[in-house]
C-alpha cells in the first residue's frame, strides 16, 4: 500500500500534465499520413462525407486510413485505438455520439496525434475544442432546425399539427435540431407538436415510426423529419395510408440528398436544408493551416444552402 | 395432478390469445383512433416479416434448435437482390425474376450449412448459428461495401407494395405460409418427425428417423424463410441497407415462438401460437409509440414479455 500511494501520485501529476499540455504538434510534411473514422455509412449523406474525404486526400497525394463504425459507438472508439496504433499523423473523428467519443480524443492526444472532429461534436465536459482537439468542423445544427421552422410556420400560414421524427438518440444533429425547431415553433400557437419519436435517421424505422404515429394522430398536418431518409420513409407512410403527402401532409427535412430533392420535384416533400456533407476541402484545408501554425478557430462553421420548389431541379445534378 | 394438468393446458393453449385479447381491449379503451381498417393494415403489414422469419423458426425451435442467423440471411438476400434487379447487363424481366429466386436461394443454402454444422460435427445450434449471425452481415456488407442502395423498381417490390384484391400482399403470403407450415406440421410425416427429433432425439433415430436430413431441411426451411423475408424489407423501403435489414430479427422471432407456447426445448410446437405471439410483441410496440412512451422503453417492455414467456414455460415443465 505504501510503496502504492507514490506510484499514483506519480501517475495523477502525469496525468495533470498531460492534460495541462497543449494540443499536439503537426510537422510540415509533403504527403500526410491521415486517418478518418467514419459513423456509418447507411445513407447517402454519409456515403458523399466518405466520397469527400477519399477524393480530397487522393488528389493531394496523401494517405488516408478508413474506417467505418457501422453505427455502433463502441466500434468507432475501438477503430479510432487501431488508428492511433498506426501511428496516423492526424485523425479525422466523426463521431457517432458526443459522450461515447470524447475519452477517444482524450487517447489520441495522450498519443500526440492532433484530432479533427467533423459533423457531429464530442462531449465538451469532456474534451474541448481547442485544448485536447484541433477544431470542430461542421454545420450548425440548431440554425438548421430553425430554418426549417421558419419555412413550416411560412407554408402552413402558422396553423399545423406536427409529427416530429427525431435522429438517434443522444447524436448532436438530433439534439441540437430538435432544440432549433422546438424552440423556434414556440413563438407561433397555432403550431403544435403532437408526437416526437426517433426514426434512428433510417428510412425503415422513420416509415413504421410514421405509420403508428400516423393512426394515433390521423387529424396531423405536417411532418419535421430530422434527415431526408427518415422523411422519404414517412413519404411512404402517408402514401400506404391513402394521404397526399405534399397535400394533405406538408413535409420539412434537413439534408439535401438526391432522393429527397426528387421528392421536392415530385411535389411529396416541401422542402429539406442542406447540410453540406462535402467536409473533404475544408477539413483538409484546416489541417494544412494547423501544420503551418496558423491559428485554427475552434468552430468552423459549413455554408449550407436550402433547397424548395423554386431551386430543387436546378440543384438535382450536383446534390449526392 | 389430472386438475394441474387441465390448468397448464389451458394456459398454454390460451394464454398467449389471452395476452392478445387484453392488448386489444386496452387499446380499445385508451387508444385513440385505434378502431379503424387502418390500423389493422399497419400492424399486419409491419407484423409480416417476423412472422415469415418466425413460423421458420418455429420449426427449428420444434426440433430443439435455434437459429440466430435469421436477421443477417435476411441482411445477405436483401443486399444481393438489387444487384441483380438493377444488373443492366441482364434483360429486365430476367433481372427481376433472379431478384425473386436467387437471393432466397442463398439464403436457404447459407441455412443448410447452419444444419450441416449442427448434424455433421454435432455443434449446439446456438453456436453454430451464431456463426452466420456475425459472419453473415459481414459478407452482406462486403458486397455492398456497406453501403446504402436505393432503386424503385415496381415490379420487383410488389412483394412488399403490392396490393392485390386490394389486400397488401406480403400479408397474403405471411397468412399462407403459416397455414402451410401448420399444415406440414399436422399432416405430413416430415412434421412428425420434426416433433419426435424435438421430443427425445436419441429415440427418434433409434426408431428409424432420418434425423441429420430433418435437421438440415428445417435450417434450410428457415434460411429460405429468412431470405423471402429480406426482399420483403428492401421492396417496402426502395432500399437497401446491409447494416440495418433483419437487424434484431432473431430476437423478435424468437419471442415470437416463445410467446406463442412452442416449448423451447422442442417437442412441442404452436405454429398458429407463433403468429399471435408475433402480434402481442407488434401490438405492444405500436401501443407504445402511439401512447408517446420512447423507443428505448419499448425495448425494456419487450424483454420483459420474453422473460414471462421463458418462466412460464418452466412452471409448464416443472
Amino acid at each position: 500500500m505504501k510503496r502504492f500511494i507514490p506510484i499514483a501520485l506519480a501517475a495523477l501529476a502525469f496525468s495533470a500534465l498531460a492534460a495541462d499540455a497543449g494540443l499536439p504538434k503537426l510537422a510540415k510534411k509533403a504527403t500526410y499520413k491521415i486517418g478518418f473514422a467514419q459513423t456509418e455509412t447507411n445513407n447517402p449523406w454519409r456515403l458523399a462525407l466518405t466520397a469527400s474525404m477519399q477524393g480530397e486526400a487522393k488528389k493531394r497525394g496523401w494517405k488516408l486510413v478508413y474506417t467505418n463504425g457501422n453505427g455502433s459507438a463502441a466500434k468507432q472508439v475501438s477503430d479510432v485505438d487501431s488508428l492511433i496504433a498506426q501511428k496516423v499523423d492526424a485523425i479525422f473523428l466523426s463521431p457517432r455520439e458526443e459522450k461515447p467519443l470524447a475519452p477517444a480524443v482524450l487517447k489520441a492526444k495522450k498519443a500526440g496525434i492532433p484530432v479533427f472532429v467533423i459533423d457531429r461534436n464530442v462531449d465538451q465536459s469532456i474534451a474541448k475544442a481547442g485544448r485536447d482537439y484541433v477544431t470542430f468542423i461542421g454545420s450548425d445544427f440548431i440554425l438548421e432546425g430553425q430554418r426549417a421552422a421558419d419555412w413550416l410556420i411560412k407554408a402552413t400560414k402558422g396553423t399545423a399539427k406536427i409529427i416530429e421524427l427525431e435522429g438517434s438518440l443522444g447524436s448532436s444533429p438530433a439534439n441540437d435540431r430538435k432544440t432549433g425547431f422546438d424552440e423556434r415553433i414556440k413563438g407561433t400557437p397555432g403550431l403544435e407538436i403532437v408526437a416526437s419519436q426517433t426514426g434512428n435517421f433510417t428510412r425503415d424505422e422513420g416509415r413504421q415510426v410514421m405509420e403508428a404515429l400516423l393512426q394515433a394522430h390521423p387529424d396531423v398536418t405536417a411532418v419535421y423529419a430530422h434527415n431526408d431518409e427518415m422523411a422519404l420513409g414517412a413519404i411512404t407512410a402517408l402514401e400506404a395510408a391513402g394521404k397526399v403527402p405534399g397535400k394533405d401532409v406538408i413535409i420539412v427535412s434537413i439534408d439535401g440528398e438526391k432522393d429527397a430533392l426528387q421528392a421536392i420535384i415530385d411535389g411529396k416533400l416541401g422542402a429539406t436544408v442542406e447540410c453540406n456533407p462535402r467536409f473533404g476541402p475544408k477539413a483538409m484545408t484546416a489541417m494544412v493551416d494547423y501544420a503551418n501554425g496558423k491559428k485554427i478557430a475552434i468552430k468552423l462553421t459549413n455554408d449550407d444552402r436550402f433547397f424548395d420548389i423554386s431551386n430543387a431541379k436546378a440543384s438535382l445534378a450536383s446534390s449526392y | 395432478m389430472a386438475r394441474a394438468s387441465s390448468r397448464e393446458g389451458f394456459g398454454q393453449k390460451y394464454g398467449a390469445l389471452l395476452a392478445l385479447a387484453a392488448l386489444i381491449v386496452f387499446n380499445m379503451i385508451f387508444t385513440r383512433y385505434f378502431l379503424n381498417l387502418q390500423t389493422l393494415y399497419v400492424n399486419f403489414t409491419q407484423v409480416a416479416t417476423i412472422v415469415i422469419v418466425a413460423t421458420g423458426m418455429t420449426l427449428v425451435i420444434a426440433t430443439g434448435g435455434i437459429d440466430l442467423s435469421v436477421g443477417s440471411l435476411m441482411a445477405i438476400s436483401g443486399a444481393l437482390a438489387p444487384m441483380l434487379f438493377l444488373n443492366e447487363s441482364l434483360p429486365p424481366i430476367l433481372g427481376v425474376a433472379l431478384a425473386f429466386v436467387l437471393p432466397v436461394l442463398t439464403a436457404g443454402a447459407f441455412g443448410l450449412f447452419n444444419g450441416f454444422l449442427i448434424t455433421r460435427y454435432a455443434i449446439q445450434p446456438i453456436i453454430a448459428t451464431l456463426v452466420l449471425f456475425i459472419a453473415g452481415r459481414g459478407i452482406a456488407q462486403v458486397v455492398t461495401n456497406g453501403n446504402l442502395t436505393t432503386f424503385s423498381n415496381m415490379t420487383f417490390q410488389f412483394i412488399g407494395r403490392g396490393r392485390p384484391l386490394g389486400l397488401p400482399f406480403q400479408v397474403l403470403l405471411m397468412f399462407a405460409l403459416v397455414a402451410l407450415i401448420a399444415w406440414v406440421i399436422r399432416a405430413t410425416i416430415f412434421g412428425r418427425y420434426v416433433l419426435a427429433i424435438g421430443g427425445n432425439e436419441a429415440a427418434a433415430k433409434l426408431s428409424g428417423v432420418p434425423v441429420s436430413r430433418v435437421k438440415l431441411a428445417v435450417y434450410g426451411i428457415s434460411g429460405l424463410l429468412s431470405g423471402l423475408a429480406g426482399l420483403i424489407v428492401i421492396a417496402i423501403n426502395s432500399s437497401s441497407d446491409a447494416n440495418q435489414v433483419g437487424l434484431n430479427m432473431e430476437l423478435d422471432a424468437i419471442a415470437a415462438v416463445a410467446v406463442g407456447g412452442t416449448a423451447l426445448t422442442g417437442g412441442k410446437v404452436n405454429v398458429f401460437g407463433t403468429l399471435i405471439g408475433a402480434l402481442i410483441i407488434q401490438l405492444i410496440r405500436y401501443t407504445l409509440l402511439a401512447k408517446g412512451v420512447p423507443d428505448a422503453v419499448a425495448l425494456i417492455v419487450k424483454a420483459v414479455i420474453i422473460i414471462l414467456a421463458v418462466y412460464s414455460q418452466r412452471v409448464r415443465q416443472s
